[in-house]
């Protein structure tokens, strides 16, 4: 990649309702030298767009090239800021020959359809997942990984347990904030950022709706560009186009307001479809049927298969 | 009251109106009429030789083409409004017909357990008691 409309028109060239992974090539220094490797994710908020995980690695002692970059935390640096440092991630031969990074990019429709799943796979899940696919893609590919840094919005003790697990030959460090703490994990931050606004900047509504992110703003609910989006672009039966994420609360009170009931059959907590097979307390004070015959059963084959005499047209 | 279903639409020729696509969604849907199938849902089916994923409301779908029984035929009928009357004559219109359904699943592959693959059993044995 050597700029960022590079970028965009790879992500053109991706459907935007599946995963994909944007990776660079692994300097080659990194093979030899240990090398620390930061993680950070993008996007997790937002009721919009797809959810972006960063990763970014050099040398161990190549803390200084990261600082020349610019890296600190994230949130303190424009839009303006990040993209230029990114732009020097693609360019600069320091960079080029020290740092290697990758993206995943986590798509609505795959966020909504996890959290939807019969046995619930929450976004704590997904972003795991996501940063040990990240992690073991870059070992794999003959990195010399000795330390890996993770920034984390969750409880970082459970997520340190399992990378540690999966990776017990890697020195790993899980930290809340720890984007403004390791130059790498703002490394990786940039990269996950930049990433998800350039995915939005070039949209592509599958459904046919002509529409630029400088309308549907940011993505986060609070908002007014997205609220008025999440308002609006509702259809009856489908709900939203699939930029949308369904599960997030903001677009599920919309829908049960604004669009067509749907129900889906009902789930309890251990996966299993409920039966009501328990009576009704009333049900044992009423009265038997008036002349006493029973209606007739219909033979097993037809309640098997419930089938039963109904009119078409009713 | 009598039933009558009219055709204006010709002995079936058309294919765009008569071999269209049907989805059957595991998901009580409440409205009625024409839905944006094409634009919100047809984009987002995958194929993996026969084994289908979409998704509808958020929710991922498994599915899989179901052909109609040999010798039927599946037709659409709407009726531009049914009458205040309990006993009147009802008049529908046929609007269009489907040779295929594809069925979804809700997070589950199909199977020949799922409630309308073993319905049409009945086709088969309806056959063998009610036939010539």
């Amino acid at each position: 990649m050597n700029s960022l409309e590079q970028l965009q028109d790879y992500i053109k060239t991706k459907n935007n309702s599946r995963n994909f992974i944007n990776i660079s090539d692994v300097p080659e220094v990194c093979k030899t030298e240990p090398c620390m490797l930061g993680v950070d994710e993008a996007g997790r908020g937002p009721v919009l767009g797809p959810m972006v995980y960063g990763i970014a690695y050099c040398p161990v002692n190549k803390n200084s090239i990261l600082e020349s970059l610019g890296c600190a935390d994230s949130k303190a640096l424009t839009e303006e800021k990040r993209d230029e440092i990114l732009l020097k991630m693609f360019t600069n031969d320091d960079a080029v020959n020290n740092v290697g990074w990758a993206a995943e990019i986590i798509s609505p429709s795959y966020i909504s359809n996890s959290m939807y799943k019969r046995a619930k796979h929450s976004l704590n899940e997904v972003s795991m997942d996501s940063a040990i696919k990240l992690i073991k893609r870059v070992a794999e590919s003959g990195v010399n990984l000795t330390e890996v840094y993770v920034d984390t919005v969750g409880p970082p003790e459970k997520y340190q347990a399992r990378l540690s697990q999966i990776f017990p030959d890697y020195k790993i460090t899980v930290a809340k904030k720890a984007d403004s703490i390791y130059p790498i994990v703002s490394a990786a931050s940039i990269v996950a950022k930049v990433t998800r606004d350039h995915c939005l900047k070039v949209w592509h509504f599958q459904e046919g709706l002509e529409m630029s992110y400088k309308e549907f703003g940011s993505g986060y609910p609070g908002d007014p560009l997205t609220k008025k989006f999440i308002r609006d672009q509702i259809d009856k039966v489908f709900g939203y186009p699939s930029l949308v994420r369904f599960s997030w609360s903001t677009a599920e009170v919309m829908l049960q307001g604004k669009a067509a009931t749907c129900t889906f059959e009902d789930v309890d907590d251990d996966g299993q479809t409920k039966k009501a097979n328990t009576k009704s307390i009333s049900s044992f004070f009423t009265m038997p049927n008036e002349n006493g015959t029973k209606k007739r059963k219909r033979h097993k084959f037809f309640e098997e298969r419930y089938l039963s005499m109904k009119n078409a047209f009713e | 009251m009598s039933i009558q279903v009219e055709n204006n639409l010709g002995n079936g020729d058309n294919k765009e109106v008569f071999e269209q696509r049907a989805h059957f969604i595991p998901c009580k849907v409440e409205e009625d009429g024409e839905a944006n199938v094409k634009k919100y849902f047809e984009p987002y089916i995958t194929d993996d030789s026969g084994d289908l994923t979409a998704t509808f409301r958020g929710y991922p779908l498994d599915g899989t083409k179901i052909a109609l029984p040999e010798g039927y035929r599946a037709v659409i009928a709407t009726e531009t409004k049914r009458p205040l009357a309990e006993d009147a004559d009802r008049r529908f219109q046929v609007a269009g017909g489907f040779k295929e359904v594809i069925y979804w699943n809700w997070d589950k592959k199909p199977s020949k357990n799922d409630n309308l693959t073993k319905a049409m059993d009945w086709i088969d044995i309806a056959a063998a008691i009610h036939g010539d």
